[in-house]
């Protein structure tokens, strides 16, 4: 899938549920992170060990902004999930109910299959190890540790030749399964949907579910456009973190907080956050949706934010394209005085 | 009128301060754009500081390359700023912001495509004042 270039690509299913916004293949977080600047935040616990919340897994909750964003760049599309596979599942007739039952155990025996042969394969490794150690001493043939690595395997042995040094141990002589044609399959439940999901007509973006989105979307919609990667700002008390790149790879450039054109905002906040900001090695950022005065026409002094406006305009219809209203935005640093 | 006397009095103390704590020169308040001598929103002051204040990073990285001058000489030549002097009671807009860039002439160094800067000058009841490099737009922080 990631290896298809972005237009053959189908859109990208994000999964509203319970209001969040859901990401269950992994295929797609690489995706969109790759080319599309959406890191957001894994939310799922690990199963093999769940009590720990510093290393999460799928699924990622995207924000809603960044669900938005990717609504109007036409390369996702939000479904509800508990409406469409309440609609899906009773859609299903007889027959394609079936055939997805059968792919499912299909699925469960071919991954039984797998486990088995890697069993053996290093049932087989360990086998080697232990005669290799036998050559070197062979008066300790009963020591309990070779006993003990040889019973707990319990998967079909290939050659019986290390029992035979072992026949003062009892062991039953286990029946020697080549290929194990004949399993019953692992019970599956599949992490996506993707199977489900109907193959010919994808859902469109007109299927796609409203996002609630919070009134600094212009801000990140705009920083968005122009590549910068956005996670939650908690951390630095704004509303984005933003970087110039990719996490991993760069330090946060700005603290952004979004501000309405019109709405007040208290020197105390912008003294405090730039003095925040410049201590961290970051700008602090405001900004907001541009609000014409109808009785203004654009000047001069304008033109790079009207530029942006035509921007829009043109290719708001392109697959990526810039999507963000008019937004101004300022940027703060201790003056070092 | 009581905005215009407030203004007034925020910018002298502003001049007063950069004048006789920071030391800058050529300092003088302004009620009138210079590019379209419209009245300005509040009066400003402009002034000369005594080395340069702002380094923009993409030049800080040229001055780290170049090992021809490596004390950055080139570069400490001081540039005029312009300073808006505020006070901390006082609530402010992005449109107000953008008022005040908008009357202001494009940046005077060698990078005229550079988003314009100003100086926030914030005093404070006990007259303390702090100052902050505001950017008209997305520019980086420096390095420091």
């Amino acid at each position: 899938m990631a290896s298809l270039s972005s237009d053959e690509r189908p859109l990208v299913r994000v999964s509203k549920v319970a209001g969040r916004y859901l990401l269950f293949d992994i295929e797609d977080v690489m995706y969109l992170r790759r080319n599309y600047n959406i890191c957001s935040v894994f939310v799922g616990t690990i199963p093999q060990n769940p009590q720990q919340n510093l290393f999460m897994g799928l699924p990622l909750e995207l924000m809603p902004e960044e669900a938005q964003v990717l609504v109007e760049k036409k390369v996702a599309c939000v479904i509800d999930d508990a409406t469409f596979h309440l609609n899906r599942l009773a859609a299903f007739d007889e027959l394609s109910r079936r055939a997805y039952v059968q792919s499912l155990n299909n699925q469960g025996k071919q991954m039984q299959m797998a486990v088995i042969e890697s069993q053996n394969r290093n049932k087989l490794n360990q086998q080697g190890k232990s005669k290799k150690k036998k050559k070197m001493s062979k008066t300790d043939l009963e020591e309990p540790k070779d006993m003990s690595s040889n019973n707990d395997v319990n998967g079909p042995i290939e050659a019986d030749e290390s029992n035979i040094l072992f026949d003062s141990t009892p062991t039953t002589p286990k029946p020697t399964v080549k290929l194990p044609v004949e399993v019953e399959g692992y019970l599956l439940t599949p992490t996506t949907s993707s199977f489900l999901l109907p193959s010919s007509p994808r859902p469109g973006l007109d299927s796609s579910a409203t996002v609630d989105i919070p009134a600094s979307y212009p801000l990140f919609a705009h920083l968005h456009d122009k590549g910068y990667y956005m996670m939650p700002g908690l951390r630095f008390g704004c509303d984005y973190n933003v970087y110039p790149g990719d996490p991993l790879r760069f330090h946060s450039h700005f603290a952004g907080v979004h501000f309405g054109w019109d709405e007040e905002i208290t020197m105390m906040d912008l003294v405090g956050g730039g003095r925040l900001g410049t201590s961290v090695k970051k700008g602090y950022l405001i900004g907001g949706a541009v609000v014409e005065d109808p009785d203004i026409k654009d000047t001069d002094t304008d033109t790079g934010h009207s530029n942006s406006r035509d921007q829009v305009n043109n290719q708001s219809r392109l697959k990526g394209g810039p999507v963000a209203p008019p937004v101004r935005t300022f940027c703060l640093e201790w003056a070092g005085m | 009128m009581v905005e215009r006397d407030h203004g007034r009095q925020l910018a002298d103390t502003v001049l007063d301060n950069l004048k006789y704590q920071h030391d800058w020169t050529e300092l003088q308040i302004l009620t009138h754009s210079p590019t379209n001598s419209e009245l300005f929103m509040r009066p400003m002051v402009s002034g000369l500081p005594p080395r340069r204040l702002y380094v923009h990073p993409d030049d800080q990285i040229a001055m780290l390359k170049s090992s021809a001058n490596p004390d950055g000489k080139i570069l400490d030549t001081p540039e005029v700023e312009w300073v808006l002097p505020t006070h901390i009671s006082e609530k402010w807009t992005l449109k107000k912001f953008a008022a005040v860039f908008d009357s202001l002439p494009a940046q005077l160094s060698a990078h005229p495509d550079r988003p314009k800067r100003i100086v926030l000058a914030t005093i404070h009841g006990d007259s303390t004042i702090v100052y902050y490099l505001l950017h008209d737009g997305l520019v980086k922080p420096r390095q420091n």
